[in-house]
């Protein structure tokens, strides 16, 4: 699992390479969290590199965005590989976050 | 002829039947057919009553019954015209070629229907123009309108299509049919004791003599004769009238002979007639019993046998029974499509998951959903297991617990759907959902599941659509660690 950050006109980008299941859910989170508690409060996270994403996985989404909705900010999530996109949609994540094709569209979307 | 040719080969067609081509072919199962059929079968009953009567009771030929007998005549000779161009069934299929149906008549009823409508005792009246006078001229002619007893049978070929037809119980048509003879049995029985002294003249030693009814009112001798048909008929036997002739010794040998078949008959099938009168309901409880006994025998505590009764209760109540899906299962394909579209209409207005498909979405989904029922306090997933199926809620409240039961997370009802998380992403369960209400579930396993998905791209936008309605809850649910 590799974790890469980027910053980009005040939003921070978060590209996430591998597998998000049982064994690197924490280190996501803390990742995640740690970002979020240091005074981010717009992100985007890039799934182009993720093949797998668990239910844990999903509510560390959940719980990141929550963080960032309540410092008025947002989570927006962009380049779904199809297993993923499939497994937002039949699950309702689709509709939980905003999902862009790509990153540009993700950050145009703040 | 512009009919299509039928798949079998035609031989030359007699002259005789070239007529036929002139008539419509009838429907077995048209209104005409059965309208027709029920004033024949009253026309049955009729003869079966009158013709005897007349014969052994009232020894004249009177205008008036004989109008009545060559009017229903009439009716019987249309009735034989129809039945050559009255469809029949063959292994399912209905043979409307007129020559086949006419060739089918000719080798089944119609040597029969042809014996009961010869119009002897007309024939008889015709060659003998005013010479039939004297009471035995008289009788041979009203004994000759006996053949028209056969008819009966033409009565028994009406109830077996109405059968057919309109899928009457097989139980009460049997006990229908068990009356119409033993009454009809009875009463002619009632005729032939009566005519035996007749005929004779009333001998001094006739039982109607020793009765005294020689010149008692017809409505005295029949109620006689047919209180003699029932007592020796039913094996009652009181002697109060009994044969004195070695003629009436020979009838009532037959009659008794007769009474003990018809008794040993009643007491061998009118009890399982009565029981057949709702099979399914005694076939289904049956079974019930045989499982509560196996239950009881191997120590099943009481309130979990309650339990299992309770749920079959449910099951007859709402299903009368019927696995349908596993009834179904024979037949093709469309078919079966067409038969569950009549049995869940209802159901696919209600249920959420149908709202949202194409009609052919609706369609593979019905073909590859089971229905399945889950009595109260039952549970339907539990903790720890891999999903293997998607559950779509149709009637019903659930609950889910995790933490072995000691956590509840809320409950789904009509309309919702889980499973499917488990299932994507092969994870263990991590909650039990367990029936709060009698719930009706359709239940679609991984492997149909996966096909629809890769084949109909359409089903996700409907799965989407689904918990878009109910992301709240969806986003709790992965909030508490629950993956169902």
């Amino acid at each position: 699992m590799n974790i890469v950050t980027e910053e980009s006109n005040g939003i921070q980008i978060v590209r996430l390479e591998g597998r998000i299941d049982a064994h690197t859910t924490t280190l996501v989170e803390e990742k995640l969290f740690s970002l979020a508690d240091g005074g981010v409060s717009r992100m985007v996270i890039n799934f182009e590199k993720l093949d797998f994403i668990s239910s844990a996985g999903l509510r560390t989404l959940l719980s990141t965005a929550k963080r960032l909705r309540e410092a008025k900010g947002d989570l927006k999530v962009c380049n779904l590989n199809p297993n993923v996109q499939e497994v937002f949609d039949i699950t309702g994540f689709s509709t939980l976050f905003n999902v862009s094709a790509s990153e540009a569209e993700a950050l145009a979307a703040f | 002829m512009s009919e299509p040719a039928a798949p079998i080969v035609e031989t030359a067609e007699p002259a005789a039947l070239r007529w036929l081509d002139r008539l419509p072919v009838i429907t077995e199962n048209s209104r005409f057919r059965v309208v027709w059929d029920l004033v024949i079968a009253a026309l049955v009953l009729i003869t079966a009553v009158v013709v005897p009567f007349q014969a052994a009771y009232r020894h004249e030929i009177t205008l008036a019954g004989s109008v009545l007998i060559y009017l229903i005549d009439l009716f019987f000779l249309v009735d034989i015209v129809l039945n050559f161009v009255t469809s029949y069934r063959r292994a399912g299929v209905e043979v409307t070629d007129r020559r086949r149906t006419a060739r089918h008549y000719l080798r089944t009823m119609f040597p029969v229907d042809l014996i009961a409508n010869l119009p002897l005792d007309a024939l008889v009246l015709a060659l003998g123009a005013g010479r039939v006078v004297g009471p035995s001229a008289v009788s041979v002619v009203l004994l000759l309108r006996l053949p028209r007893l056969l008819r009966v049978v033409r009565l028994f070929v009406v109830l077996n299509r109405s059968q057919q037809q309109t899928w009457t119980n097989t139980g009460a048509l049997g006990i229908i049919k068990f009356l119409v003879v033993a009454a009809l049995l009875i009463h002619w029985v009632a005729c032939g004791w009566f005519v035996i002294a007749y005929m004779d003249g009333f001998p001094e030693d006739s039982w109607v003599a020793g009765q005294e009814l020689e010149q008692a009112s017809v409505r005295a001798q029949y109620i006689r004769a047919l209180y003699w048909s029932i007592v020796t008929m039913t094996t009652v036997g009181y002697g109060d009238i009994s044969p004195r002739r070695e003629v009436e010794y020979l009838f009532a040998i037959a009659v008794m002979l007769l009474g003990a078949s018809l008794y040993a008959f009643i007491i061998g099938n009118l009890a399982s007639l009565f029981s057949s009168l709702d099979r399914a309901k005694a076939t289904f409880w049956n079974r019930i019993e045989a499982l509560e006994l196996y239950l009881r025998s191997r120590g099943t505590p009481r309130d979990l046998a309650e339990q299992v009764h309770n749920y079959y209760e449910y099951i007859w109540a709402r299903h009368r029974g019927m696995k349908a899906d596993a009834m179904l299962e024979d037949l093709p394909g469309p078919m079966r499509l067409e038969v569950l579209l009549h049995l869940t209409h209802e159901l696919l207005a209600k249920v959420p998951l149908f709202h949202h498909c194409s009609p052919t979405l609706r369609n593979v989904l019905l073909l590859s959903l089971h229905a399945q029922t889950y009595a109260p306090g039952g549970y339907i997933v539990r903790e720890g297991e891999i999903g293997r199926e998607i559950f779509f809620i149709s009637r019903g409240q659930v609950e889910i617990l995790s933490d072995a039961g000691e956590k509840d997370h809320g409950t789904l009802e009509d309309g919702d759907y889980f499973g499917v998380l488990s299932l994507l992403l092969g994870e263990r369960r991590t909650a039990s959902v367990k029936a709060l209400s009698y719930c009706e579930v359709f239940v679609l396993e991984e492997r149909r599941f996966n096909e629809i998905r890769k084949e109909y791209p359409e089903f996700r936008e409907v799965l989407k659509k689904m918990s878009s309605e109910k992301t709240d809850r969806v986003s709790q649910l992965v909030m508490e660690g629950i993956v169902l």
